[in-house]
């Protein structure tokens, strides 16, 4: 369908019946789901991290080291490295990318809003952390945050996700993650410090750095240095891990297709 | 543009489980019915009092369910009071949780102002259904009308709001594109009507009534509301069909991408049709041919209870496995536990249970439009077993169950 006719159907259709429902729709999002004011933390500073995709050789020592540090259940994850097998369509030459994720602390965090009881909560330092004794487990926080940062951890049945080792930041130490980079991939600091290492690099790349899924106006704070911006969103690649199960429908592993 | 695979990426497990799709489906049903049964109660249209009879019946049996299901849901649910204790007004889940017990409250006492005149003429039989009929009465004071009008009206109200923030709640997450759209809140209200109308066409047969104006009031309701939820899905699919990202564009990855969404659309595009040419059909036979055909409406009230139970299946469970920032759909596959078909099944035998309660001891057959004792007829030794006032609309003499 050329694009003339197709913008022709979408407003008639917005002239149709939308017309009496949207302007309800805008009312409800101005007056609900606003953020709620920050609380704890020090307001002098805004921790943010930059990842040097150039220094990551996908090792997983972060993913390992957070495990450790923060003993997540098996199998969930606050800090992961996604590795994709990228193939050049002419060339043919192959080549691996490796993408850090973890909890981007943004500075419209979908994820706070949401939480019926005020459990999860943005500190006045950007950190978004969640009370675990006051979370009710309704998993809402979960479902809006667009990054995956999020799960409830089988443990405490509560909410869990990256908290930057807030802990081990006000004891004056480095995040897990961090720490372990064996690349020096990772820097985290205070953005709100001129001379901190995080502020001099944003400064000097500032027009290379992305951060993930932009159009969602989330505002992420873990800014991609090095990245492709095919990564940007989700990517158009094939998911190549297929369960192996017995007969007994108990899953044996992996395979892949190819 | 080169090719890409992704490698590794972890298991990303669905966050709501079945029994929210229970609660999305249940509530619905509850606001539907309370719908259903306001002309005769509310506005006094007496031609509709056997549809508000079945109406209250399904909507209090699933006004009691529908909270169970959703606090199961809470991975914490013995903390639901810090819903309370911590309340707030920028989450829809708050607010809703301020709603829901109001509108269980007014649901409640709805019920129990248009069914009190027969539980009161109901006083001296004998045995546990007096006993339930004395205590449930609450004395022999008139009841007045202009009180379940106030309180049926109030109610009505609470269910907006109880429309409003299931679809809010839900539509706003814009982490979910196929969630995110103006257009969810409306199509959850159709869905709702059209289960609703279905259960009603259900307990029109199973209740033994098989009342003729019930059936046919049911199919305007259910030809309605098909006509509104296919102009919502066409509105959405127009309004979002030359978007570069958003719901619409979402859905269309999603069916190009599997293999299981395809056959999701073709099920749910095919069972809305035929529902919708069934209606159709039925609604446009000569009257003659009308009690033969009406018996079988119970087999098209299952097919609207499924339209309205996948869609929210469809809508809160498959969503979930669509992948955000990876590649491709996560597994799910429903465990056996209370997390999956035994929750499944339980809510839907808790729903049976809160029926067979009400059919046992309340005569809801006699329910009128508020009123005193005196306006009640008085009931037989076996009232509740009895459907006095349909015995005219009945096809085969409203042979008897249980």
């Amino acid at each position: 369908m050329d694009s003339i006719r197709r913008t022709l159907l979408g407003q008639l259709a917005r002239l149709s019946a939308g017309a009496a429902l949207i302007p309800l729709a805008s009312v409800a999002r101005a007056a609900i789901n606003r953020q709620p004011p920050r609380r704890e933390g020090d307001s002098s500073k805004r921790y943010g991290m930059l990842i040097d995709l150039r220094q990551c050789i996908g090792c997983q020592a972060c993913t390992v080291s957070c495990h450790i540090e923060n003993a997540a259940p098996l199998g969930s994850f606050r800090t992961t490295v996604s590795q994709y097998e990228v193939e050049h369509e002419e060339t043919g030459e192959m080549a691996t990318f490796m993408l850090p994720r973890l909890c981007n602390h943004c500075e419209d965090p979908p994820c706070v809003p949401v939480c019926p009881v005020e459990a999860t909560f943005q500190r006045q330092d950007g950190i978004v952390v969640v009370d675990s004794d006051r979370c009710v487990g309704c998993a809402y926080c979960v479902n809006a945050c667009p990054y995956d940062a999020r799960f409830i951890n089988e443990r405490t049945q509560t909410a869990d996700k990256c908290t930057f080792c807030a802990h081990r930041l006000e004891a004056g130490l480095l995040p897990a993650c961090v720490e372990s980079c064996v690349g020096g991939a990772r820097i985290i600091g205070d953005m709100r410090d001129p001379s901190s290492q995080i502020s001099r690099m944003i400064d000097e790349h500032r027009d290379a750095l992305m951060v993930l899924q932009p159009e969602k106006n989330t505002l992420p704070q873990v800014f991609y240095l090095g990245m492709d911006e095919r990564f940007v969103t989700r990517p158009l690649a094939e998911p190549v891990a297929l369960e192996v199960l017995d007969p007994n429908g108990k899953e044996m592993g992996y395979e892949f297709c190819h | 543009m080169n090719s890409a695979i992704e490698l590794l990426a972890p298991r990303y497990d669905i966050a709501w489980y079945p029994w929210a799709v229970q609660y999305f489906f249940l509530i619905a049903l509850s606001y539907a019915t309370l719908w259903l049964a306001a002309p005769a109660l509310v506005f006094g249209k007496p031609t509709w009092l056997p549809t508000a009879r079945l109406a209250l019946l399904a909507c209090l049996s699933t006004t009691l369910v529908a909270p169970v299901a959703l606090l199961a849901d809470l991975h914490q649910p013995l903390r639901f009071w810090h819903f309370y204790a911590y309340s707030n007004t920028h989450s829809w889940m708050s607010v809703g949780s301020l709603i829901l017990p109001l509108y269980v409250v007014g649901v409640v006492v709805t019920a129990w102002l248009a069914w009190r005149p027969a539980l009161q003429a109901n006083r001296q039989a004998p045995g546990f259904a007096g006993l339930i009929a004395r205590w449930l009465s609450l004395g022999d004071s008139p009841t007045p009308r202009a009180l379940l009008v106030l309180v049926g009206l109030g109610t009505l109200v609470l269910s907006t709001g109880i429309m409003l923030y299931t679809g809010a709640e839900v539509a706003i997450v814009k982490a979910r594109p196929l969630w995110h759209t103006g257009w969810l809140p409306p199509m959850f209200v159709a869905t709702g009507f059209i289960a609703a109308a279905g259960l009603l066409m259900v307990l029109n047969r199973v209740s033994g009534l098989h009342n003729l104006s019930v059936t046919r009031q049911m199919l305007k309701v259910m030809l309605g509301a098909c006509l509104v939820a296919g102009l919502v899905a066409i509105s959405w699919f127009l309004d979002g069909i030359n978007a570069h990202v958003g719901s619409v564009v979402a859905a269309m990855e999603s069916v190009r991408g599997s293999a299981e969404w395809r056959s999701t659309a073709l099920w749910g595009g095919l069972t809305g049709v035929a529902l919708l040419g069934a209606v159709l059909y039925l609604l446009t036979r000569p009257a003659a041919h009308r009690p033969a055909l009406y018996a079988w409406t119970w087999v098209v009230g299952l097919v609207a209870l499924h339209v309205g139970w996948m869609f929210r299946w469809v809508v809160l469970m498959d969503v979930q496995t669509v992948a955000r920032h990876s590649a491709g759909f996560h597994h799910y596959g429903i465990p056996a536990g209370s997390s999956g078909i035994l929750g499944i099944v339980g809510t839907f035998g808790l729903w049976l249970t809160a029926i067979l309660l009400v059919e046992l001891f309340v005569p809801w057959r006699q329910a009128r439009q508020g009123g005193s004792v005196a306006e009640a007829s008085p009931a037989p030794p076996a009232a509740t077993h009895t459907a006095v006032e349909n015995t005219a609309n009945n096809i085969e003499g409203a042979p008897r169950h249980g």
